[in-house]
């Protein structure tokens, strides 16, 4: 598997440049895969959309269903896809540390 | 390689050695894989009459050409039916037919290399597995056959998609394709009854999750707890609609069947076995299906000759489609079609349609639900292809590009209905139709036909 090197740390990802191990995630992690998805800034909404993933995760060892993700940030989809130009289920999650979605997505 | 460095062929991200090491799969080192895919067409030859009658028969007619969605597309010649099978009738030729051995290319035969198996995964990763050129050759020639061959030999071989890849991963852990866990199904139907609620004026639904002594075992697809909530809770209401006792069961939430697209041997039966498994476990008394199109083409062509426990096998698998319209036609069900008063045409799933029998039945739906339903032209069982077919919804960009133009004869289907919803009853049209409309600039809405229903239900209650 390769290696990414994130503020001296060497991050595990798989072939999508997801990382492997979300429990390795830290706050570094979120800015150098924004870089890679044409994120410039991270922004409040970013975070709530961030958070709620990382915390969903941890409760359920799977990210939500996107209708209860838009409901509980109250973050409408479209501006969902705004802030992740590729999509809640891909771009966030890389963002948080997730595993990439597999199936039919 | 990944799919810049593989001349210039389009090719998915594949799955590293780890990934298939997970999978019980050693992957075979180049200086053997020539000599191994060589052994196992050998045992398909012997095993698999489709596979010799396709080998043996193609007259280059060149009928299948512009039925295949894949060469509209691309203009590829390789994503011709005929020239894909090509890609393993040559090698065919060259070791098991004595004008191949003798005359070599003079007769269409040639040597097979590492290139060519790395054309095989380009091509047979094109291939959407749809049946259309089966449909139209004078032979009935199934490339799609010769598709699912070869991803096996490159599935042994230890090459694949990243995504069909990890997909097996995800149902070796899970019994499902997205990786659902039972907190996360179970969360997800309690937001479900909760929207219902909301929704409609306090009616209570249950969605029950592994409930012993259930009569009915919902399958349903697992994109549905990520993607299409509304086809979710319309089987809800539709079981709640007739009393059904019903269950899904947290260890089988998956009407797919990515092993049927890449590993028909260890990854299909997987799914097999756990089905079984659970209808002991949970008293079943009959299996009813969801909306995936190879998935419900797995289940009723393959599964009962994938079972290990000949008493289960015996349990009568029905698909939710024939269920409702069953309904409908015995006048057993409340339904208001100007719910759903948009225009709305049917996009028919490959697989129902040229694999399943399951057409008229969706028509019978469509018709009860809905009020102003328009058919695309062509349909049934001559209707084209979404472009995403058997798990082709690859997102790097090469491939990416691969099923927007994929998707062209689809786009313009639509387009000359001037709907504005689209009905796609099958996970995988879902998932290629979301992007798809976007990329075409089509101004329709992609639903599913459990969803409509859901929606024209009338509950006294409500
Ligand atoms: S239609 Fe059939 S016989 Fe004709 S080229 Fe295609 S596969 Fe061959
Ligand atoms: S099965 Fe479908 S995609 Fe594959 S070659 Fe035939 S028509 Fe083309
Ligand atoms: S994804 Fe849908 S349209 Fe495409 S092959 Fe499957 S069933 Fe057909």
């Amino acid at each position: 598997m390769p290696f990414v090197e994130i503020e001296g740390k060497q991050v595990e990802v798989d072939e999508d440049g997801f990382m492997t191990d979300p429990a390795a995630w830290f706050e570094a992690c979120a800015y150098y895969f924004a870089k890679g998805e044409g994120i410039e800034q991270l922004t409040d909404d970013h975070w709530k959309v961030i958070n709620y993933l990382k915390e969903y995760y941890a409760t359920n060892g799977i990210a939500p269903m996107i209708r209860k993700l838009c409901k509980e940030t109250g973050i409408p989809l479209k501006e969902i896809y705004e802030l992740f130009p590729s999509g809640p289920a891909k771009g966030a999650c890389k963002l948080g540390g997730l595993p990439k979605p597999t199936g039919c997505v | 390689m990944s799919t810049e460095t593989a001349k210039g062929l389009r090719q998915p991200k594949r799955a590293n050695e780890k990934l298939f090491r997970t999978l019980g799969i050693e992957p075979v080192p180049d200086e053997k894989k020539v000599e191994e895919a060589i052994r196992h067409l050998d045992d398909f030859r012997n095993k698999l009459r489709s596979f010799v009658v396709t080998m043996e028969n193609c007259v280059k007619c060149g009928l299948c050409a512009d039925n295949c969605h894949t060469y509209l597309g691309t203009k590829d010649p390789n994503n011709i039916p005929a020239g894909r099978a090509d890609l393993i009738r040559k090698a065919y030729k060259r070791y098991f037919t004595p004008q191949g051995k003798l005359f070599g290319p003079l007769v269409g035969a040639e040597e097979l290399t590492l290139e060519t198996l790395e054309k095989w995964y380009s091509y047979f990763y094109q291939c959407s597995e749809c049946r259309r050129c089966s449909h139209t050759c004078p032979f009935g020639l199934d490339t799609a056959e010769i598709t699912m061959v070869g991803r096996q030999i490159l599935f042994w071989l230890g090459i694949g998609p990243q995504l069909h890849t990890a997909t097996a991963g995800a149902i070796l852990k899970t019994g499902n394709h997205m990786g659902l866990t039972k907190a996360g199904i179970i969360d997800t139907l309690e937001f479900l009854a909760e929207e219902i609620e909301e929704d409609r004026n306090g009616l209570k639904v249950e969605f029950p999750t592994d409930k012993p002594d259930s009569d009915i075992l919902y399958i349903p697809s697992s994109a549905d707890f990520m993607l299409n909530p509304n086809t979710l809770k319309g089987a809800g209401m539709f079981f709640k609609w007739v009393g059904a006792n019903w269950t899904m069961s947290s260890r089988i939430t998956e009407a797919g069947n990515f092993g049927y697209l890449m590993d028909q041997t260890r990854i299909q039966r997987e799914m097999v076995t756990r089905l079984y498994e659970e209808c002991t476990t949970l008293g079943i008394k009959k299996i009813v299906w969801g909306e995936c199109g190879h998935g419900w083409r797995a289940a009723k062509m393959y599964v009962a000759s994938y079972s290990d426990l000949p008493g289960v096998a015996k349990i009568p698998m029905t698909h939710i489609h024939d269920e409702v319209a069953a309904l409908i036609e015995s006048g057993q069900l409340d339904l208001d079609p100007t719910r759903n008063s948009q225009k709305i045409t049917l996009h028919d799933p490959c697989n129902y349609v040229r694999a399943c029998g399951l057409c008229d039945q969706m028509r019978v739906i469509m018709r009860a639900v809905t009020s102003d339903f328009v058919e695309m032209t062509p349909n049934r069982e001559r209707n084209f292809c979404c472009g995403g077919g058997s798990g082709v919804l690859f997102d790097d960009p090469a491939m990416y590009e691969y099923r927007i133009l994929a998707s062209n004869k689809k786009a313009e289907q639509v387009r000359e209905t001037e709907a504005e919803v689209l009905c796609a009853p099958c996970s995988i049209c879902k998932a290629q139709l979301y992007p798809m409309v976007k990329e075409h600039k089509l101004p329709v809405e992609v639903v599913g036909l459990i969803d409509l229903v859901g929606h024209a239900l009338v509950f006294p209650e409500e």
